[in-house]
């Protein structure tokens, strides 16, 4: 009876991890990127976007909302021209948030693409939130947002005032109001440059020649991006992972509280591609889920770990209930045997003061975790593929 | 803050929202508010919207106050209408309808009028927290304390306007500025602090109720009223975050009336229940340390915490340190500006030499 169950259950896992292979996205060479009818032809992939759960953050309302989250499809396409790569994301979102500045608890929809700085190498990309210490990312992030005034960063201090203290009425008063409104920002695209969250740093200096942009269309968003092949942080070619994010504000969508994609490959049309990357990117991992539950129950992984959705919340390690979702393969088997080649964010050490993941040595975070190096491989596959199997339903 | 002397005449509240919080979408914040306790406070019911640690040293989850429900949008009036000359009473009018506000149950407090109302003031400035709840809850190091007096800071730069600061600060004393998309919250006027002066809410208070300095300075009036007396203490310590601003509870009561509105010897209208709720249980200690410090001052005439609570000199209330500063400025190669104001300056870094003739040839500096 036991044996039976077993395989049936190992059924259940490999049908569900054949529907979830990651696609093949093909940029097509165009004249021009910049071009609105080069999406008429471009072919759009379903790419699978999945709650990031690996840290609960302390809102309470945004965690009764996202406490069933599920996983959303997006349709990707990408096209370049040589100079630029462009892409499209479109996905489902049944409400508009835009948010404005007269409320303290509303939050935007927006999205946003991850670049990889080095590409040539698919073992191992950078963590895909936010890459790690010596694998930077470039973050694109575009937000539907209303006018966004900054009045500090063109020293127009003399707009700072509120119109009533101006002490000036009718149409000097008009012409403060034209001034700060035509001072006002309203675009929130920004590029990050970041090797881990923390990291996060803003690119200020417009170094990055990038354009991004959200439209709202009955029922969804469509979101676009242009962005050059090469530039200081970047060099892209051949084949380009990217991995795609969006949040939504109705859930009170913002940083970690969002969807996002695992390494996702695009070949550029016209090049050669990088064919150990879109292997490792596009096939499923090797290794029977079912032994790999029973080896990850062995030894322990859930006493720090929260595995599925169902089991107990942990402070200690980061949860894994969508780590297949958003991981790749590669990243997970690295986490297994070198727990510090990459230390989740995770909480701030001062949030969970008992439960610390990482401790500091020589100004480096080395996480807490058992090293399971000691593993045989195949465990090790086994474990890997039960890991890619723990991901939520799409919607 | 010393709580028997707070008239809630909202000097303070008006001086910070002057120096700070009247422009740039901080328009709705309260760096500094005075709430009539019991109350609803500012913003509503904030001791019920989480954050904080829990015994463990959990961070706690925690609610963002809304604008409108919670802090009441500002309003303003019509003034262009009223200085053309069209407004009457029927066109004067706020900008939007007032629905909530801060103090909007101002003096209100509990029990029934005129057997056993009571209330009193409870002025609230951010607590600069050893443990603070906002600096665990940002997930982008955006927040940090000072190291050379502790001041707890917002990264303008790093902050993203995620908002989890909001969440896990129990006192819902950092606040979102939805015009920049950034958290921002009390600074201490660290800027004045700086210079050897006070925070602009102490400088004004008119009811001489702050006392500010350096808790580690064994001279400083705080260090006395927390350390050697005791007589002050964090608000909602149970919440984790080790606050360090004290108050100094209210011991003075007036007795409830009965009936036929006799006094009820022996009788007290403000529950020492609602005490312990705020200020723990050392408020009983350092009550008995009121009474019998006032007892000694009556009979005797002598009580260095009367004269300190007393505060016969505004200067007296302040021991700031400009020199200090100004060696912290110069061993992290920062720029040290020179003193605007150096009455206040009675630190250990601060030396007579330092004293400078203002005008008239009256000196300045050095403990008065």
């Amino acid at each position: 009876m036991k044996k039976l169950l077993t395989s049936i259950l190992s059924l259940g896992v490999a049908a569900s991890a054949a529907l979830a292979a990651e696609p093949l996205i093909t940029a097509a060479k165009v004249a021009n990127v910049n071009d609105a009818s080069v999406w008429e032809k471009a072919k759009f992939e379903t790419v699978t976007l999945y709650p990031q759960t690996a840290i609960e953050f302390n809102d309470k309302k945004a965690n009764e909302l996202t406490a069933k989250a599920k996983a959303k499809k997006a349709q990707v396409a990408a096209v370049h021209d040589g100079k630029n790569i462009a892409l499209m994301v479109k996905w489902a979102d049944k409400t508009k948030d835009v948010q404005g500045i007269k409320c303290s608890d509303t939050y935007s929809d927006g999205f946003a693409v991850q670049f990889a700085a080095a590409t040539k190498k698919p073992q191992p990309l950078p963590y895909i939130g936010m890459g790690s210490e010596g694998r930077p990312v470039i973050v694109h992030l575009q937000k539907a947002t209303s006018k966004v005034y900054e009045p500090n960063g063109n020293k127009d201090v003399g707009m700072q005032i509120n119109r009533q203290q101006t002490g000036v009425f009718g149409k000097e008063l008009a012409d403060f109001d034209a001034k700060v409104a035509a001072l006002a920002n309203t675009d929130f695209e920004r590029v990050f440059v970041a090797e881990g969250f923390r990291s996060l740093t803003e690119i200020k200096d417009k170094s990055v020649q990038s354009n991004a942009s959200m439209t709202y269309v009955p029922g969804g968003w469509n979101g676009s991006l242009v962005r050059p092949l090469k530039d200081q942080y970047v060099n892209l070619g051949g084949t380009v992972p990217v991995s795609i994010a969006v949040w939504d504000g109705t859930n009170m969508g913002r940083n970690g509280l969002k969807n996002l994609s695992s390494w996702v490959a695009i070949n550029l049309e016209g090049q050669k591609p990088n064919a150990a990357m879109v292997a490792e990117l596009t096939t499923d991992a090797k290794g029977d889920a079912a032994k790999g539950k029973e080896a990850a129950m062995t030894n322990g992984c859930n006493g720090c770990h929260q595995l599925e959705a169902t089991d107990a919340k942990s402070f200690m390690g980061p949860a894994l209930h969508n780590a297949g979702g958003y991981s790749t393969a590669a990243y997970l088997r690295e986490s297994i045997l070198k727990p510090s080649a990459v230390v989740v964010p995770g909480y701030n050490r001062n949030a969970h003061a008992n439960t610390p993941w990482y401790n500091i040595e020589k100004g480096k975070r080395v996480s807490t975790m058992t090293d399971f190096s000691f593993l045989d491989k195949e465990t090790v596959d086994n474990i890997v593929a039960y890991l890619k199997t723990l991901k939520a339903e799409a919607e | 803050m010393d709580l028997n002397k707070c008239i809630g005449c909202q000097t303070c509240t008006v001086a910070c929202k002057t120096q700070w919080t009247n422009r740039n979408g901080r328009e709705y914040m309260y760096w500094n508010n005075v709430e009539t306790y019991p109350g609803t406070g500012y913003p509503k019911n904030w001791m019920e919207l989480g954050g904080g640690f829990d015994a463990a040293g959990d961070l706690q989850p925690g609610v963002i106050p809304n604008l409108e429900a919670d802090y009441g949008v500002p309003w303003d009036y019509n003034y262009e209408s009223l200085m053309g000359g069209q407004a009457d009473s029927n066109t004067f009018h706020p900008h939007v309808s007032p629905t909530w506000g801060p103090n909007w149950d101002e003096d209100e407090g509990a029990g029934m009028f005129p057997q056993d109302n009571y209330f009193f003031y409870l002025p609230r400035i951010c607590n600069h927290c050893t443990n603070p709840g906002c600096l665990s809850a940002c997930p982008r190091d955006a927040i940090f304390k000072r190291e050379e007096d502790g001041v707890v800071l917002v990264d303008l730069d790093r902050c993203q306007g995620y908002r989890y600061c909001i969440a896990g600060c129990p006192y819902k004393k950092i606040y979102f500025n939805p015009k920049i998309s950034k958290s921002e919250k009390c600074i201490l006027c660290f800027p004045r602090v700086e210079q050897g002066l006070p925070p602009a809410c102490a400088q004004q208070c008119v009811g001489r109720i702050r006392f500010v300095g350096f808790l580690d300075d064994e001279e400083s009036q705080v260090h006395k009223l927390v350390h050697k007396y005791k007589v002050a203490l964090g608000l909602r310590s149970d919440y984790g975050t080790q606050p360090n601003v004290y108050y100094i509870p209210p011991t003075e009561s007036p007795a409830k009336f009965d009936a036929e509105g006799k006094i009820i010897e022996g009788s007290t209208r403000l529950p020492i229940e609602e005490l312990e709720k705020l200020f723990g249980p050392a408020v009983h200690d350092a009550i008995k340390t009121l009474k019998a410090e006032m007892k000694k001052r009556k009979e005797t005439g002598v009580s260095e915490l009367m004269d300190l609570l007393i505060a016969y000199q505004h200067s007296d209330m302040f021991r700031l340190d400009n020199n200090y500063y100004q060696q912290v400025a110069k061993e992290n190669k920062r720029n040290p500006l020179a003193p605007v104001d150096t009455r206040y300056i009675a630190g250990k870094f601060t030396t007579k030499g330092h004293t400078q003739t203002l005008f008239g040839g009256h000196t300045a500096g050095g403990h008065h």
